[in-house]
């Protein structure tokens, strides 16, 4: 094979595995997200006995995107043991929804936050953020920007530790 | 922004750079021999990402900015079998004495690779009474340095496949052992890492069983011409 038959090589590659689907969410079965204050972020952690994982993000944003999966996957793996719960900032829900769609985020609860009044009253701004709690509400930790697969499992197994 | 991967992976470039120097103050071609070892890096980075955002569900022609984004993942099989091939093609000629002569700089590299994890703060594994177990950003238990344990065994690796070479090792037989003994490496660390899901360990064995095919039938081969 020569060099210049490379690229027209990982192309095809590329064709044949993009045609490989991801999740098969519609996204007229994904409800409208819920708003929440921070106050009710602050109840709803609180009330929790086990950890709870907070992932900030939008729809516009692209490196949500990219650890988008990376949620859904470790909330799968966690089942019951810890809860995931996303929030939605400055963000419309038609875009909300289709991103829950497309990477399948259904499989735990997401809420919607217009202003991004959640993550400033946990001190943090921007997109993505990461928050841990311990259960009981107390935060652990908190990742600002992209969370990659290794820091994502080991702060839950931290977090898992605490409890155990 | 934060640029520790950044870090790691300029660390990875400098200990390949090392090793490359070493080795080219006996045998030359430094200069082609980093070209390569950059140009496979690079080509492995980008399918290893790309097979990553299709297994997340992105599409890379819709979302081609993503590919930028490493942290979201990096798929090492598909990354080390990219790498292979780029390195394969880019060599056109005597395929096998090239690989052999970035086979010690790829493994120092790989050693870099894991030895950046104290840049990035992703050192530690499962949890271990030893005493040597490290805590990272406050983390309620100690765990293995586990990212370390991989630096030093690939760092040995490379150091050993330099004096291998120089001793006259026949040809194709150093990058042969070096995918071996990097797959080898990544195997046995494997379980004192933490990660969500199943890891790719199916990948480590195909390497590593490719890696030692290799080496034996380089050998073979070897002992046959006259």
């Amino acid at each position: 094979m020569t060099a210049r038959r490379l690229p027209l090589l990982a192309a095809v590659l590329a064709l044949v595995l993009a045609a490989c689907g991801g999740p098969d969410v519609d996204v007229s079965d994904v409800p409208e997200l819920p708003p929440t204050t921070p106050a009710e972020l602050e109840a709803l952690v609180s009330a929790s006995e086990v950890p709870v994982v907070v992932n900030v993000w939008a729809s516009w944003c692209g490196p949500c995107r990219s650890e988008a999966p990376l949620f859904r996957e470790a909330a799968a793996q966690a089942g019951g043991d810890v809860r995931f719960v996303g929030i939605d900032v400055r963000d419309d829900q038609d875009g909300a929804r289709a991103f829950i769609a497309e990477f399948g985020l259904t499989s735990f609860e997401h809420y919607f936050d217009r202003t991004g009044a959640v993550p400033a009253s946990l001190g943090a701004t921007g997109v993505p953020l990461t928050f841990f709690f311990s259960p009981g509400g107390g935060l652990a930790s908190t990742h600002i920007g992209v969370i990659d697969e290794r820091t994502l499992a080991l702060r839950i197994d931290d977090l898992l530790a605490g409890t155990g | 922004m934060e640029f520790s991967l950044l870090g790691a992976a300029a660390l990875a470039l400098a200990c390949a750079a090392v090793v490359l120097w070493w080795e080219g103050r006996t045998e030359g071609g430094v200069r082609e021999r980093f070209d390569l070892v950059l140009s496979s890096a690079v080509a492995g980075l980008a399918v290893g990402r790309i097979a990553a955002m299709i297994g997340g569900g992105t599409n890379p022609f819709t979302h081609p900015g993503d590919l930028l984004i490493l942290r979201g993942g990096v798929d090492t099989g598909f990354a080390a079998a990219g790498a292979l091939a780029a390195a394969i093609v880019l060599s056109r000629v005597d395929v096998a004495g090239r690989l052999d002569a970035v086979a010690a700089a790829a493994l120092a590299g790989l050693a870099g690779w894991h030895g950046g994890c104290v840049l990035r703060g992703a050192c530690a594994g499962t949890p271990t009474s030893l005493p040597w177990g490290i805590t990272e950003q406050g983390g309620p238990v100690a765990r293995h340095p586990v990212e370390a344990y991989a630096a030093v065994l690939l760092a040995a690796g490379a150091v050993a496949l330099v004096l291998w070479r120089r001793r006259g090792a026949p040809a194709g037989t150093a990058a042969g052992a070096a995918l071996a003994w990097a797959a080898a490496v990544r195997l046995a660390t494997e379980p004192m890492r933490v990660g969500l899901g199943a890891g790719p360990e199916w990948w480590y064995v195909v390497g590593l069983s490719a890696g030692a095919a290799s080496v034996v039938w380089s050998m073979v081969a070897g002992r046959a011409q006259p």
